[in-house]
């Protein structure tokens, strides 16, 4: 169905990275690990707009890890900022002021604060006025650069720095994937770094599209969700395996699953690692809760067992 | 007015510690200012805090060059200049570090004036689930240097910071902060305030220039020159191959590692940019033949690195 893809198995991936080191994210840092490689595939050809948020600290004046230009935007605006830039190159081009191939990708690159909350409404207009552009998100599931507050993309049960008693957040995480893709977008996908053919194939068809495109990467965060950074890959791995983060794209109008997880890791699994959900666990286990949650991840898969015929 | 730096690294709580000694001097019934330098810093990278305390208000803002003690939680910051633990050190300061290191190896390696006392680490400092105590032992170890907060008050201090926590986590804490304050004892009220110098700006109105936009934001040209930020120097964990045992599937900790430092060389051969490395140990915890390992930054830095095997055993691995 989709062009055979240059990436047939690990050993394909890019050997050496764009993205330079030196950027201050954290040591451990899974939205670096997703952007990065994303970076790795997507090329230098690109120009980045960032919302302010954490990957803010990626471009430190007069430091860039980028090879191109980068652009920095108030929170909810970077959609609008990527539509000038888009803007800009049509205009240097059917002036024949650069050429087809000094032609960028636009890249937004914001957090799920931005994603979620704040920029949602400048987003959903880019997808109206049907901006080309690639927007990628790095989802830690909260205010991580300051501090770790609650978003709108922070799962039920989980503590942060606005939620610390209780259960902790009595909310549900936003479904950005399915807001997106009600807009009909060309393209939009979930990705993590922790699954880095998943992601390099899905960066490579978003590369060849046109039109409003999403990458949504979970990243999981030493920093905000409490566990020793080593631990990044592992726990991005159990979030998918448990079925908590499912890899999936929309696609030519179909949502398609790239992986169903069979059988489903249990999610206590992926929580008991993270210091965000140990009242869950600590002083005593909170089986109302954990079961809550277990309860919405089977639904979710047998939905989509109905809905794909798997 | 006392001045006090706390020098650690990012997750190891110098914010909290500073914090703790704070609410403790305000319970001592002290004018108290304390707070972390806000910077791009993060886990692991070399971060300071500091608390100011005196019996009238202070005037005084910002970051303290002339301290009076100066807590060190990690000592693999002493020797780095970019950390500034040294700076400002005379004959007054008391030099407070974290180590196993006698006092008498530090007065020798670093050549100050200062009075350097010793705070010898109260478990195992490589144990990440101990670790989140450093900052209430280095708040402990404060209050007792300074001679100038009780026993009592600090536990209440810790308490009082700690909140958030779960009791057995505080009790924890208050029992590290007591332990380090009474390990302190013969140095109690070693630190001593020196006068204030602050005098109130006069008021009105204070016109700064412009520069012009050519200098107050001049364009960077430069792609990728973030390779000048030294990140290595947050580390505290190295990983250090062992390539007897790396059967070269470079592509796993070279796609896994957050920063992208581990590349593979011609003969496929992975290579760690110790430059740029954080410590993170992804690729310790990765890596399926287990041929990386977390060695301690202060030993590995002494070390000769492993270097990948001479192109005859290439041929010679399967």
């Amino acid at each position: 169905m989709s062009p055979k893809s240059q990436f047939s198995g690990m050993k394909d991936l890019p050997k050496t990275h764009l993205l330079a080191p030196g950027s201050a994210m954290c040591a451990g840092c899974g939205g670096l690990e997703a952007v990065r490689e994303i970076y790795d595939v997507l090329g230098g050809k690109t120009v980045f707009v960032n919302a302010a948020g954490c990957m803010t600290l990626m471009s430190v004046y007069p430091y860039t890890p980028f090879r191109g230009s980068w652009l920095y935007t108030a929170m909810a605006s970077a959609p609008a900022g990527a539509q000038g830039i888009r803007d800009a190159l049509d205009i240097l081009k059917s002036h024949d002021r650069i050429g087809e191939d000094e032609d960028l990708d636009v890249v937004v690159l914001t957090g799920d604060g931005s994603a979620y909350g704040m920029g949602l409404s400048s987003t959903s207009g880019a997808i109206d006025r049907d901006l080309d552009f690639l927007y990628v998100i790095y989802d830690n599931e909260g205010y991580g650069n300051t501090g770790q507050q609650t978003s709108a993309a922070t799962p039920h049960g989980a503590r942060t720095a606005t939620a610390t008693s209780g259960i902790g957040v009595a909310g549900r995480k936003k479904d950005l994937f399915s807001i997106l893709a009600a807009h009909e977008p060309a393209y939009v996908a979930t990705v993590i770094g922790a699954e880095p053919l998943d992601l390099a194939r899905k960066v490579e068809r978003a590369k060849t599209m046109s039109g409003p495109r999403f990458l949504i990467a979970l990243s999981p965060c030493p920093t905000g969700w409490g566990f020793d950074p080593q631990l990044s890959v592992e726990i991005g791995k159990l979030a998918v395996k448990s079925g908590a983060w499912p890899l999936k794209e929309y696609v030519d109008g179909r949502l398609v699953h790239n992986r169903v997880p069979k059988p489903l890791v249990p999610v206590e699994e992926y929580l008991k690692r993270q210091g965000r959900f140990r009242h869950l666990f600590e002083p005593r286990k909170d089986e109302f809760t954990l079961m809550d949650i277990q309860a919405q991840i089977d639904a979710y898969w047998a939905g989509v067992m109905d809905h794909d015929g798997a | 007015m006392y001045r006090i730096r706390f020098h650690g690294r990012g997750g190891q709580g110098m914010k909290t510690a500073s914090r703790i000694l704070g609410a403790a001097f305000f319970l001592e019934g002290f004018e108290v200012q304390d707070a972390p330098r806000y910077g791009a810093e993060r886990r692991g990278a070399p971060i300071f805090a500091f608390v100011r305390a005196d019996r009238s208000p202070i005037l005084e803002r910002g970051v303290i060059p002339n301290p009076d003690l100066v807590m060190v939680a990690d000592d693999t910051l002493v020797g780095m200049p970019q950390a500034g633990v040294l700076q400002g050190l005379n004959a007054h300061a008391v030099l407070a570090i974290h180590s196993t290191t006698p006092a008498g190896e530090w007065r020798q390696r670093l050549n100050t004036d200062a009075r350097i006392v010793i705070l010898p680490p109260l478990f195992d400092l490589l144990d990440a689930a101990q670790r989140v105590r450093v900052s209430a032992v280095i708040a402990g170890a404060a209050a007792c240097l300074t001679g100038r907060v009780g026993r009592d008050t600090l536990s209440q201090a810790v308490r009082t910071e700690l909140a958030d926590l779960t009791n057995t986590v505080i009790k924890d804490n208050i029992n590290k902060a007591l332990q380090a304050y009474d390990e302190m004892n013969e140095f109690k009220g070693i630190a001593e305030p020196q006068p204030r110098t602050d005098t109130p700006l006069p008021t009105g109105w204070i016109t700064l220039g412009l520069d012009p936009a050519t200098l107050a934001a001049p364009a960077i040209h430069a792609a990728a020159n973030s390779v000048q930020v030294r990140t290595g120097l947050w580390r505290t964990l190295r990983p250090v191959f062992d390539y007897s045992h790396c059967n070269r599937c470079n592509w796993v900790c070279g796609s896994f590692c957050p920063d992208g430092v581990v590349s593979a060389d011609e003969n496929g051969w992975p290579r760690i940019d110790y430059d740029h490395c954080k410590g993170c140990m992804v690729c310790v915890a990765q890596c399926p033949k287990h041929a990386i390992q977390g060695m301690p930054e202060g030993w590995a830095a002494q070390q000769t690195m492993p270097t990948p095997p001479s192109p005859d055993r290439k041929e010679a691995a399967p």
